[in-house]
Order: structure tokens, then sequence, then C-alpha cells
């Protein structure tokens, strides 16, 4: 049997952290980063309906391709101005990024008599 | 006057094709009804009612709403006189606004969640019928759930700003639905705040369950699975159609279910509950996990919380 080696790997930067990962363009941004074991981007639900990956894409839109992704976090505006959830995100050429999303933590603020916190 | 068990759920999909996809080849539901809005339908092989799942297309993800069946019609006139002089604002839609149901009950809970109380919807029986039946039926795709088992909803905790929207709920459910406490989470100094409650009405650990964080919203949804086998062939059933996995094959401490926690296409959680957990009554014992276990009472053999579990929802 061939493998298929037409797939083109794209080179990734989070210019947050300086790390650079490699993506297929049959996956999205996090799949890219997870399945090799990079961090940087928060990972959530994968399915552009939490919120908690949003980036900000510095390249050329025509370096990637995305999915519908929900509008209680990402608005029209938002995909003006290359604001996307990297759930959604394809791409098709290299992409520079800066993180956005951030995990909402620590629900309870400044209570010292806490150990919980998120 | 009884609430009998969750009826369904009504979720919203960024992508309709995607969704009966994910609940049909994945979770195993089987498509029963679509309205002239485009809306799916979707029930368990072992449930008797026409559906338990609708399916909404949208631009957000989450759930619009939760619905209970309730035991008799005139149960819906008692409920009607208690939520109101509880003091939350109650609605009675007539039959019909929900598809293949009667009249129903329409309020939010303290928390914000909007729900529903019915008696009646569409029979239509189960993938085995109710004379001489087999076990289970052929043809089961993906995971086979056999039914929507309970839902976990977030709602607004913080109390510095003394906000506890879980208690609220629950005091809610308790007092005017006649559920009762099975399992509750104790957090803060002296374990003074409620973080999470799992009630029931009736024998299964928990028909709903509440848990504190910064903005109210849809956490799970559950699907009922017999066995630990069954729960390791639907975490491989995920695998194979590139399912996103939150949570790994577990035990859950709270209710002693066996997990997994996955999403599904537009990032809705679900999750598939296996085993009964235990027999739950009205006069066991409330099941107490404090602030150093809580890691624990979640996910019972790793003994750490995964962080996505309360950050992550729709």
């Amino acid at each position: 049997m061939k493998i298929e080696q037409t797939l083109k790997n794209h080179n990734i930067t989070i210019l947050d952290t300086n790390e650079i990962f490699k993506c297929s363009e049959n996956d999205h941004l996090l799949v890219g980063m997870r399945s090799l074991g990079k961090k940087g981007i928060p990972s959530g639900c994968h399915g552009g309906g939490c919120g908690v990956c949003k980036v900000k894409i510095h390249s050329d839109k025509n370096n990637y391709k995305t999915l519908s992704m929900s509008r209680a976090h990402i608005s029209k505006e938002d995909e003006d101005n290359g604001v996307f959830l990297a759930c959604r995100v394809f791409p098709l050429g290299d992409i520079e990024l800066n993180v956005i999303g951030k995990i909402k933590r620590k629900c309870i603020n400044g209570s010292k008599n806490f150990v919980f916190n998120y | 006057m009884t609430v009998l068990r969750i009826g369904h759920i009504n979720l919203r999909v960024l992508d309709m094709a995607a969704a009966v996809k994910h609940y049909c080849d994945v979770v195993g539901l089987i498509q029963t009804h679509q309205d002239e809005s485009g809306n799916i339908y979707l029930k368990g092989w072992d449930e008797w009612d026409k559906y338990s799942v609708i399916l909404s297309e949208s631009d957000s993800a989450g759930m619009n709403h939760i619905a209970y069946k309730v035991e008799s019609d005139a149960d819906l006139d008692l409920y009607h006189k208690s939520i109101k002089e509880y003091g939350i604002s109650v609605e009675m839609v007539p039959a019909g606004t929900l598809a293949c149901t009667g009249r129903a009950l329409r309020f939010n809970l303290p928390s914000g969640h909007e729900m529903y109380l019915y008696a009646e919807k569409e029979f239509v029986g189960t993938a085995v019928g109710s004379i001489n039946p087999d076990p289970w039926p052929d043809g089961l795709i993906g995971a086979g759930a056999h039914w929507l088992d309970h839902a976990l909803l977030m709602c607004e905790f913080d109390p510095e700003k003394q906000i506890n929207k879980v208690t609220e709920s629950t005091d809610f459910m308790i007092k005017v639905l006649n559920f009762y406490l099975v399992e509750k989470i104790m957090v803060g100094p002296e374990g003074a705040f409620q973080l999470a409650t799992w009630l029931s009405c009736s024998n299964t650990p928990h028909d709903i369950a509440f848990v504190g964080g910064p903005v109210m919203g849809f956490h799970h949804a559950a699907f009922f699975l017999d066995s630990w086998e069954d729960v390791l062939k639907a975490a491989d059933v995920m695998s194979k159609n590139k399912v996103k996995i939150d949570v790994t094959p577990q035990r859950h401490g709270v209710t002693r279910g066996y997990t997994i926690y996955f999403f599904d296409p537009s990032g809705n959680r679900n999750e598939t509950f296996g085993g009964l957990g235990y027999l739950a009554q009205r006069d066991r014992p409330v099941t107490v996990w404090t602030e150093d276990e809580l890691g624990a009472s979640i996910f019972y053999h790793t003994r750490e919380l995964v962080e996505s579990f309360t950050t992550v929802y729709t």
C-alpha cells in the first residue's frame, strides 16, 4: 500500500513563547500542537465552542482556512482582525500567532482562607 | 406529584451534519424526528419516548433547555402553583410547543438555566420492545448508549460576592421539585460553601448536578452504558472517529460512575456514564466530599482535578 505523502506540513510559531511546531493541512492548530506534546495555546473542547484557545494570527489570510466557531467567543470584528479559536484554524502556509485565550483561573481570587482555586 | 426522570436536553450545535454524525455514529443514538425548523431529535435504543436529545443549529454552542418528565398531567398544575409560590416566574405552554409533547411548564432555575416539565411525550417503544424482549438489539452503532442519564449544569459561584447559584438551584430542586441531595462538595473555611451538588428524583445517584464556576453554562450531558467493558469500547470508538476526549476512562469518586468525558463537534461536553453506582435512596446518608479531596471526588484514580473540568464548558 502506498502511503500518501502529499499532505503539506506548515510551521506554526507561537510568538509568546517562541515555540514552533509543524501542523498538517488536515489538522487544526491544536491537533498539530498537542500530537507532538507541544504546549502554549490553551486546549479545550476542540470544537469551537468553549473559547479558551483564542489566538491572534499575524500571517496572511491566504495562509489558513477556518471552520465555524461560536459567536459567543469570536465576533465578526474579531475575525476581521485575525482573531480566531485555534481549534478551528487549519494551516495552508506558515502561521505566526499570539495567544489571547486564557483558562479562567481562580474564581475565588484573593481569599486567603482558601486553598481551593480553579 | 412526582418527577420521573430527565426527559430531554436541547443542545446548540455549530454544524448540524457533524453533530448528527457524532450523536448517531459515536454515541449511538437513533434519529427519530426532524421538525420544520430543522431541529433534529434523537433517542437511545433503550428509551421508549420519542426523543431525549434535540439538536438545534446555532452560531454558539451550549444548552437551550433541559426537560424533566413528571408522572401525570395533573402534576403540572400542582407544580405550576408551587413554582410560582417559590417566587419563580413560570408559564404553561400548550401541547406541541415541544415537539411530540403535551403541555409543559417553562421556567428558569435560580442559576438561569431554562427548564421544562412535561407529562406526556409520544411513545415509540424501545428497540427490543416490551413483549419477551431480547436484552439488546442487533445493529447498535458506536458506543450504543442506552439512554440520556443526567446533565451537569455550571452555576455562577463567587463566595466573595456572596453569589452561590449552586446552593440556590439545589434548594429549588429539593423544595419545589422534591429531588433529594445525594452527594455534595464543600469548600472554603470549615467547608462553608457548597461548590457542587448531585441530586436524584429516582434511584440513580444523580438525575441532575450543579457545579460552581465563573459564569453559568452547560457542563455535560451523560449517556448510560452498562459496564466497564462498554466504556472501554466507547473510548475505542471515540479514538477511531478522532473525537476529542477530555478525560479517558476513569472512575468518579462521586457517584462511583465509570466515565469518559469527551466533546461533540461543537465543543459541548458529553459523558458516558457506566454502571449504576449504587442504589440512591431518600434516607441514604448524604455523601460529603471535602476540599482537600476534591481531585479524588471527580477523578478517583488520578486524584487530581483536571483543569478543563471547571474551566472548559459551553
